[in-house]
């Protein structure tokens, strides 16, 4: 005669024990790439961003090629001996040879992709799980609240770093064949750590901000919006009060993209005078404080609204 | 789940105690219950959502009733720690509800189903699954187990976009399995299910219960919930009004008659013989005439006089019918209204 638990044979207790709440914070990371990568929309944005990267691998390719065949030759003009180096002198100034400014230009632009896709994306990975009420599966579950946030940043943060810093190597590794692995390794190694730094901030600065304007709007139109806000108005505001209106380089603080660019170019090592806008730009220590700030912001924010109900009033 | 298992109690040990309104709260049990309210109050705001709830659960099925606004929903929240009480403490096997660990003990199906719509159901449970921490050989299986425990294992590979409102429930069921919760705390998981799902759930509700383990179950399905349980925790403004069984909630309204409606052959010559009978407190001619409706301090005792009756006076009965001892009149009574929630 059957009994009640005879249906429960397949289904067997757990006797096992649970890893650490952080496995759970990968899981979260982990769903949140999937989404982002099953989207059919944001493949044209990702062939954006590959084209970007192979624009720079083989320009690179082609300039250091072009550098290093030229480098001890001489040409006769009309019985004058040239330098052929001197006619390829102007390939410098696009700053595609491996330089820190190389790097720091291909993330400015990568960064630029890794944006529009989270502005797009921002709602699905974040906002839903608010406007919908799915984070009680998350929140029922044994992680922590900052666990659920550790998770939604991995998942950006993994994304951006995927569009960014692991291309941004990749043409480390590219300029470093072409030149001589021998000598490149190991002379332009703090570009490496440059690169991973530039990423790091970009990946805390993103997720973060992202997460906490996801948390704010849900919704995908008003989170283009708020994004369209950030790092496209405040850039013009930016400019406008810094050199239309000469109220110093300090409102160019605004400008959050712009600040983030300061920081990588410091840490990779290339002096502000060089950033690719022309324009003077504020202290490195100043554009870290307003980084720190913004990301100040976003956790303090995050912390109050990680919760499963509102206040009604 | 060490630690669940001792804190399993069989259904008949639960403390009927425990309520805020009808009764003072006694003394804890000495075992760790499941579940546990310590006099605790929510605001949101200035909304007052629980007040001083004091609560304890054990094994066995529990049904949570109350019409909407009554409380259940913060209730259910603050048991799974989804928000802290604003006064007082919860406790899950022991150990605070906010914190993490707490809800290693707790499976917990919500009302709502937003999920990633373009998951299957597997890939859904996995994603689940993998918050619990398992490695990927334990998501694999525990997934498995679960989708087949809840009869989904043909349907999981659908995109869950195109589930129907029974398939989404079991799914929700089969992620708050995936631990082997001592406790399974469900809200209305019987809503949108086809007559036959329901019947399968309340099944599966049943042998999980058979299995030692403690269900909570929220639903405005007061009908189903009666088959499926007896023991229920009824909710109104924010307040616990009364836990126990039906018909121990029951009795303690003793200060409101209970109606029994008898239809017989003779219903004048039968309200003769019960105006002197003890305990009736007053007879009704159902308009048309062909029915009585009594009314007596407690239905039992009545019942074995009136059988008492029906032998003697070789009465011919056609139906004896308690009016007021389902969860609808007991809600109306303790809540006002019609107890409908």
């Amino acid at each position: 005669m059957p009994t009640p638990t005879d249906s429960l044979l397949r289904y067997r207790p757990w006797k096992g024990t649970f890893r650490p709440p952080v496995f759970g914070a990968f899981a979260m990371a982990r769903a949140g790439l999937t989404v982002l990568l099953r989207r059919k929309l944001f493949w044209a944005v990702y062939a954006l961003a590959g084209l970007v990267f192979f624009f720079y691998f083989y320009m690179q390719y082609l300039v250091i090629w072009v550098q290093q065949q030229t480098a001890d030759r001489t040409a006769v003009v009309a019985g004058v001996p040239i330098r052929l180096s001197e006619f390829t002198k102007f390939l410098e100034r696009v700053n595609m040879n491996g330089t820190g400014l190389t790097f720091g230009n291909f993330i400015w632009f990568e960064g630029y992709v890794a944006m529009i896709v989270l502005a797009l994306a921002g709602a699905v990975l974040v906002g839903n799980d608010f406007h919908h009420g799915s984070l009680p599966f998350y929140l029922a579950k044994p992680i922590a609240r900052r666990h659920y946030i550790l998770g939604k940043v991995l998942g950006v943060g993994a994304f951006v770093n995927l569009l960014t810093t692991i291309p941004a190597i990749c043409l480390w590794i590219q300029a470093g064949l072409l030149y001589g692995w021998q000598t490149y390794y190991a002379e332009r190694f703090p570009l490496l750590l440059g690169i991973l730094g530039y990423g790091a901030a970009l990946t805390l600065v993103l997720s973060l901000l992202l997460v906490a304007s996801a948390v704010f709007v849900r919704r995908t139109v008003p989170l283009v919006m708020v994004w369209c806000g950030i790092f496209v108005l405040c850039p013009a505001l930016a400019n406008f009060l810094a050199f239309n209106q000469s109220l110093g380089t300090t409102w160019r603080l605004i400008d959050l993209w712009n600040d983030l660019y300061i920081v990588g170019l410091w840490l990779l090592g290339v002096p502000t005078t060089e950033a690719r806008s022309g324009f003077e730009q504020p202290p490195v220590w100043q554009a870290a404080i307003a980084l720190a700030v913004v990301c100040l912001g976003a956790v303090a924010y995050l912390g109050r609204r990680i919760r499963a109900v509102e206040v009604v009033s | 789940m060490s630690g669940s298992t001792d804190t399993n109690v069989p259904h008949t040990e639960l403390p009927v105690e425990a309520v805020s309104t009808v009764a003072p709260s006694q003394p804890h049990p000495t075992h760790t219950p499941l579940l546990q309210f310590d006099l605790v109050s929510k605001w949101y705001g200035p909304v007052l959502a629980l007040n001083q709830v004091t609560l304890t659960l054990g094994g066995g099925i529990t049904g949570l009733v109350g019409a909407n606004g009554a409380g259940k929903s913060t209730l259910i929240k603050l048991a799974t720690g989804q928000i802290r009480p604003s006064i007082g403490r919860v406790t899950v096997g022991g150990l605070d509800a906010a914190d993490w660990r707490a809800r290693r003990f707790i499976g917990y199906c919500p009302d709502h189903d937003a999920f990633y719509e373009d998951m299957t159901g597997r890939q859904f449970v996995r994603e689940m699954a993998r918050l619990f921490g398992f490695t990927s050989h334990e998501v694999r299986t525990r997934t498995e187990a679960v989708l087949d425990r809840v009869n989904m294992t043909t349907a999981a590979d659908r995109v869950m976009r195109g589930y129907s409102k029974g398939m989404r429930q079991r799914i929700k069921l089969a992620q708050a399995l995936l631990h082997d919760p001592g406790l399974l705390i469900l809200d209305e998981p019987l809503s949108g299910i086809d007559p036959i799902g329901r019947r399968e759930m309340l099944d599966l509700f049943a042998s999980l219960a058979a299995a030692g383990k403690g269900l909570l179950v929220s639903s405005h399905e007061l009908e189903e919930l009666e088959k499926l349980t007896g023991h229920v925790v009824l909710m109104g403004r924010g307040r616990v009004a009364a836990v126990g069984t039906i018909a121990e909630i029951r009795d303690r309204l003793d200060h409101l008659p209970s109606r029994v409606r008898i239809e017989v052959a003779d219903p004048f010559g039968l309200a003769r013989l019960l105006l002197g009978t003890e305990g009736v407190l007053g007879v009704e001619m159902e308009s048309g005439g062909e029915a009585l409706i009594v009314r007596t301090k407690q239905v039992k005792p009545f019942a074995d006089r009136f059988a008492a009756l029906v032998v003697e006076h070789g009465l011919n009965v056609r139906q004896f019918e308690p009016l007021d001892e389902s969860l609808h009149a007991i809600l109306g009574y303790l809540l006002g209204g019609s107890g409908k929630t």
